[in-house]
């Protein structure tokens, strides 16, 4: 081999598009998040004629059309993430840590639940329990023989959202729990034992405490997801009497609408929030990242005994809520003349199917319009979280503490205040994005992005900077390594982020409900639509459609060759 | 024998409509009667579709749509439905943003059509068959707007829960505590029929009505289609507001459901159609006015839609109570217009959603 | 022409000096290792050269053109330099062949001649039959030599290498030091080497710079490190020295546990306390005062250890000062035994402080 001068094949000077592309990231990042969230904080602070004024925030607080909201939602968000906490965190101890049988099945359902959109799940625990009609309460009655009038359950009460809200809400903190507990390294179990630890004490005071700061996280998200959930609270809410935070503030939308309140009354949501990750965050310290770091070793199986079959008859127990049940009414339904009556042969139908197909005029267009959607928000959200957590992780740029701030914030901003935001933003030079698109596809890729951005930012994390700067110093831009090493890399966190942004965007409701116009409308919407009407076999059908559709897509995706495909790596 | 609608009668009972919501200040002469040409066929059928924002309950609507592009093929017909309420916002808003989206539109609450033509957003024309024969109280003296469909908010009852003898006559009966927790209704923030049915009650019955209701214990759903759905899954036994039309529907289709109409005057509501002046398919919009106002669809309306109608040549459907024999509250479409946001400010007090 | 120069250069995080001013010539196609303690600002230097950590004062110069500055600092990927890191960071998701082929690929070269380079320089590194393997299936030691590999194809003009051998066992790394020195005397780049082995330095390096706390202690050929080390701390880090305190008496002669012994070295100030450092293997122990000879000193054998090859001894002066002393192992004097040092004076050397 002779030592050519490389010249000839790599110019010394040519464009580099890394800092554009990094930079306009950074740049669209900034602007998704800060422009809406900017016009709120002005709308909430002026009168109508563009004056200074406090009066939006004193009508807030001496309204108790607002503060019972207000109280309603921090019931509901707290009660919800205690039940999620309760239940799933034993869930995923016994899916990730015992030998129960049929582990795999249960966290796949359990997985799979998250793919339910909660306002679809709160139609069908209308079907299952609503006091007269519901088929449980009807099943209740012709078993007991109680009167006409008796009901077991009624899912028009805040206990009924709040059972609704867990039931969607625990997948979150499910997965969380179940990942940090397979991730704690069997060696620090071990040093445990060793050192005289019996297996409780072992699990009281290693176990735990280690998977502590994800109980705590998990227990953090589902609060904010059951604070900022419009869907469920819109369908059950409204039939019982009372309005959390998130359909007051869409019922500041009726005619004549009063955005200016709506953005006051988003503030104590966005307070609420920023509140409670800084309170996260005194509390873990650093200690939350050290269950991310540890990845050596298997974790450590326990064995039940006889009690794994009580086991999986509580996961079970616990999946007929979020799955089986639900799933089972809108099936009922979907073929049923009367969705409250069970199928037999006097009144099964295939009616429903043809009116979703053949008549309702909508369909169409909201199928095309979602799958567009999902599609272009989980690509373009997965990229920029992409290269967000790259910038951040790496510490390449200057300001990339706020970048990685910017990226999380939309945590903290419910899906119908960013509705309000966005609203507010693009109906106004020079973006006017209203009726388009365009709109729809900021609000979801905004919403996806702090979960996007921690799952890829944690994924950076376990991916050494040696390996991107290997490819640096062999001649790779920062654009072409993340493309070549860093992205193939991080392939399994990729997909998994582009298919959690595509169900993100089919279950999305309440920014979509702000800003969709009729020529825009999405699946979601139309279902909530249907339900204000009460047209339940069809959103029975359409419900089961876009299961059937979702979890199609999130096969085919895992299966795109070279992609999804699985590789050997690097066991060390 | 087909049961002509009483003209007298829908003069009496619509009276202040016509001294309201129609006797805006006449600009110019009205609009010459439009016929269905072959040209106007021709240019619908280049725009290819017609965009119709309605408040009608959606099965209903879309039967309308698809009886539209039976009879002219080429025209394909998009039904947005979704509560009166909710149309006029969302009208508002894209309007505000100048979007263009919606060509025909319908509300079951007429008093939207006093803002749209107030506000200048509406187009004259006045389809042959309104000319013709439609009451001058039901059609807008500048052809902006005129009656499509009327029908009325009942009392409805499940048969299967509630014994005909023991059923309400009134609202007044529904105070009864025996109906307590076992009533639906509608919402006037959503839906148009309610918000027109609740005006009427208020002024003839009193706020007070209302306040005693509220303590029954109400199941509140937002469409006044709504109410007769949750009678037919058998979730309450009796609904004290919500459209006559799906009761009709339901109970020909064999389901457990009977209209009650009270004592007091069942609220009448008028559903006007009128088109954009903005409308992105102007021709299609006009052709699908015509062929709305047209005595095949009004029949069609009043056979599978359960509605009534203002054109003299349709005849009422057999087993349904005649217009003309119910006793109906005075509709006045201008006062509901005045008092349209204090009407959803007390009722969201009383009833606290 | 590729030699890289540094000057004064030096990186801040926050107010403290990793680097602190830096200056050095590496001079083409030699060897120079930045040996130093872990966290002696070797590796920071290093990626400053890289490109991967700008400067904050100072300047880099490859072949007379500077690189990096505070004002502007040329990526890595436009140095023509290669790197091989302590974790030989190989892609998981590529086999050996395309981890080799990687750079190549990037300089769009044609595909044969990038299968002939690759083919060259896997059989120069004993790859060759492990092409399709993935990483995870490789040795430590193939996985150093695929790094290795990966970095010499694209012939850069620089080798940077980040302790390369530290995750080696022992008998491996004896051997690749050679097989580096080896594949850096065929290709003659300039090769920049971090480690804080000395050995490894002593094999690899034409010159080698000792860091401490950011700066250059010493910079100098192996020898003259060995046998001439410039302060206490080059000494102590090469190891198997001892570091003696004493009272300088000027003209070269240090007061030592009331001993005046003759040392060479650094010239020495006049009076004042001082040090001086001799090997262990350096100082003769016997039973009897050897006659004679200058610097003698007695001592009293505090432990006495049998290594095989040698034996290893801590032995205690009059005034409490130990020192450890390497000898043969037929010089067994038992523990508490009364023993005679000799310290050769060219052997001393005399420690600026």
């Amino acid at each position: 081999m002779t030592f050519a001068p490389m010249e000839a094949s790599r110019p010394a000077v040519r464009f580099d598009l890394s800092w554009p592309i990094l930079i306009a990231s950074a740049f669209v990042l900034c602007a998704l998040i800060l422009a809406p969230l900017g016009w709120l904080a002005y709308f909430s602070l002026v009168d109508r004629a563009g004056h200074f004024t406090l009066d939006n925030f004193r009508q807030l607080v001496s309204t108790p059309a607002f503060v019972e909201p207000l109280i309603t939602t921090v019931i509901l968000s707290v009660s919800a993430s205690l039940i999620c906490c309760v239940v799933s965190a034993p869930l995923a101890w016994l899916v990730a840590r015992t030998d129960m049988p049929l582990r795999g099945a249960v966290r796949a359902l359990m997985t799979a639940s998250f793919v339910t959109p909660p306002f679809l799940g709160a139609i069908a625990w209308e079907l299952l329990a609503a006091p007269n009609s519901g088929l449980i309460n009807q099943a209740y009655r012709a078993l007991t023989g109680a009167g006409s009038d008796d009901y077991l359950l009624n899912i028009y009460t805040l206990t009924g959202l709040i059972f609704v809200t867990s039931c969607y809400t625990a997948p979150y903190v499910f997965v969380l729990v179940a990942n940090a507990l397979e991730r704690i390294p069997a060696d620090l179990e071990d040093a445990s034992s060793i050192l005289g630890g019996r297996r409780w004490t072992t699990a009281r005071r290693v176990t735990i405490p280690l998977a502590l700061p994800a109980v705590l996280a998990g227990a953090l998200v589902a609060f904010l997801q059951s604070m900022t959930l419009f869907g469920a609270p819109a369908i059950l809410a409204l039939p019982a009497g009372f309005h959390t935070m998130t359909t007051k503030i869409w019922s500041l939308f009726q005619y004549p609408p009063k955005p200016e309140l709506a953005a006051a009354a988003s503030l104590p949501l966005l307070v609420l929030t920023v509140l409670l990750l800084r309170g996260q965050h005194f509390i873990l310290g650093r200690r939350g990242y050290a269950v991310v770091g540890g990845r050596q070793g298997d974790a450590r199986i326990i064995g039940l005994g006889a009690w794994k079959w009580a086991a999986l008859g509580f996961s079970l127990l616990i999946l007929l809520n979020p799955v089986f049940l639900p799933y089972g009414a809108l099936l009922n339904a979907a073929f049923s003349r009367v969705p409250s009556q069970l199928i037999g042969l006097g009144n099964l139908t295939l009616h429903n199917f043809e009116f979703v197909f053949f008549e309702l005029s909508a369909t169409k267009l909201a199928f095309r319009n979602t799958l567009i959607l999902c599609t272009l928000a989980a690509t373009i959200g997965t990229v920029i979280a992409l290269v967000v957590s790259y910038l951040t992780s790496r510490q390449a740029i200057a300001f990339h503490r706020a970048l990685g701030f910017l990226a999380t914030a939309p945590v903290a901003v419910p899906g119908i205040v960013l509705g309000v935001g966005l609203f507010l933003t693009y109906t106004r030079p020079p973006f006017v994005l209203y009726g388009t698109l365009w709109i729809l596809l900021i609000a979801f890729v905004t919403i996806a992005m702090p979960a996007a951005y921690q799952q890829l930012q944690s994924a950076f994390r376990s991916v050494s900077p040696d390996l991107e700067e290997a490819s640096r110093i062999l001649g790779a831009t920062r654009i072409k390594t993340l493309a070549r090493v860093t992205a193939p890399l991080l392939r399994t966190s990729v997909i998994a982020t582009w298919c959690f942004i595509f169900v993100g965007v089919i279950r999305e409701l309440s920014a979509a409900i702000m800003l969709f116009t009729s020529e825009t409308k999405v699946i979601s919407v139309l279902i909530f639509d249907l339900n204000e009407s009460g047209d339940l076999g069809a959103i029975a059908v359409l419900g089961l459609i876009m299961l059937a559709i979702t979890i199609a897509v999130v096969a085919l995706v895992n299966r795109i060759p070279g992609f999804g495909a699985s590789l050997r790596l690097r066991n060390t | 024998m087909p049961q002509r609608l009483s003209r007298r009668k829908v003069l009496q009972v619509t009276g202040a409509f016509a001294a309201t919501a129609f006797a805006a200040p006449t600009r110019a002469a009205p609009p010459e009667p439009a016929q269905v040409t072959p040209q106007l066929i021709e240019a619908a059928r280049r725009e290819g579709k017609v965009v119709w924002y309605t408040s009608v309950d959606l099965p209903v609507a879309e039967k309308i749509a698809k009886s539209f592009e039976a009879k002219f093929p080429g025209i394909a017909t998009r039904v947005e439905r979704t509560g009166a309420e909710r149309v006029f916002q969302r009208i508002g808003q894209e309007y505000a943003s100048r979007i263009y989206a919606v060509d025909v539109v319908n509300s079951s609450d007429a008093a939207h059509f006093i803002v749209w033509k107030r506000d200048g957003l509406l187009a004259p024309y006045m389809p042959e068959d309104v000319a013709r024969f439609y009451p001058s109280e039901h059609k807008d003296p500048d052809g902006m707007f005129a009656s499509f469909r009327v029908w009325l908010s009942v009392i409805a009852y499940n048969t299967k829960l509630v014994k005909a003898e023991d059923a309400p006559r009134s609202f007044a009966d529904l105070l009864d505590p025996k109906w307590a927790g076992k009533i639906v209704k509608g919402h006037p923030g959503y839906s148009g029929t309610i918000m027109t049915a609740t005006y009427e009650m208020a002024r003839d019955l009193g706020w007070d009505y209302f306040e005693k209701l509220a303590k029954q214990r109400v199941m509140q759903v937002q469409s006044s289609a709504d109410p007769p759905k949750k009678l037919g899954l058998g979730e309450r036994a009796v609904m004290a507001d919500g459209n006559e039309y799906n009761i009709f529907i339901m109970k020909e289709q064999g389901q457990p459901v009977e209209v009650v109409y009270p004592t007091e005057g069942a609220p009448l509501i008028v559903g006007p159609n009128g088109i954009f002046k903005n409308a992105p398919n102007p021709n299609a919009a006009r052709l699908f006015q015509s062929y709305c106002f047209g005595v095949e669809a009004q029949q069609f309306i009043i056979d599978t839609g359960g509605l009534r109608s203002m054109h003299p040549s349709t005849t009422e459907k057999p087993g349904r109570k005649p217009f003309r024999d119910i006793k109906t509250m005075r509709d006045d479409p201008a006062g509901v217009e005045k008092t349209a946001e204090d009407i959803k400010a007390r009722y969201a007090q009383i009833f606290r959603v | 022409m590729a030699s890289v120069e540094l000057r004064g250069l030096t990186r801040r995080y926050g107010t403290q000096a990793v680097v602190d001013n830096v200056s050095l010539t590496i001079p083409h196609g030699t060897v120079v290792c930045l040996l130093g303690p872990s966290g002696c600002g070797k590796t920071t230097t290093l990626r400053l050269i890289a490109g991967f950590v700008e400067p904050s004062s100072g300047e880099i110069l490859v072949a007379g053109r500077v690189v990096s500055s505070p004002a502007k600092t040329m990526p890595p990927e436009h140095r023509k330099m290669s790197m091989i890191f302590q974790s030989y960071a190989l892609w998981p998701h590529m086999t050996v062949g395309e981890n080799v082929a990687y750079g190549l690929t990037l300089r769009k070269l044609e595909r044969a001649l990038v299968a002939k380079k690759v083919a060259a320089i896997l059989e120069t590194t004993r790859l060759t039959p492990l092409v399709d393997r993935y990483p995870g299936e490789l040795s430590g030691g193939q996985q150093q030599r695929v790094a290795l590999a990966r970095a010499l194809v694209v012939e850069p003009e620089t080798l940077l290498l980040d302790e390369p051998l530290s995750n080696l066992d022992a008998n491996l790394r004896e051997e690749m030091r050679f097989e580096i020195r080896r594949l850096h005397d065929e290709y003659r780049y300039t090769t920049v080497y971090v480690t804080h082995d000395q050995a490894e330095a002593m094999t690899t390096a034409d010159q080698i710079a000792v860091m401490n706390a950011g700066r250059v202690e010493q910079l100098g050929s192996p020898h003259d490190i060995y046998g001439a080390p410039a302060s206490e701390f080059v000494a102590r880090f090469l190891g198997a020295s001892n570091i003696i305190k004493g009272l300088s008496m000027g003209a070269g002669r240090v007061s030592v546990a009331g001993v005046a012994l003759r040392c060479a070295g650094a010239s020495l100030a006049q009076s004042g306390e001082c040090a001086i450092a001799i090997r262990q293997h350096d100082i003769g122990i016997s039973a009897a005062q050897p006659m004679g000879v200058e610097n003698v000193l007695p001592a009293t054998v505090v432990r006495n250890v049998f290594l095989g090859a040698g034996r290893d001894y801590m032995v205690e002066l009059a005034d409490g000062t130990q020192l450890r002393i390497v000898t043969a192992p037929a010089e067994n004097f038992p523990q508490g035994a009364a023993v005679w040092l000799q310290m050769p004076s060219e052997r001393c050397r005399a420690l600026p402080r």
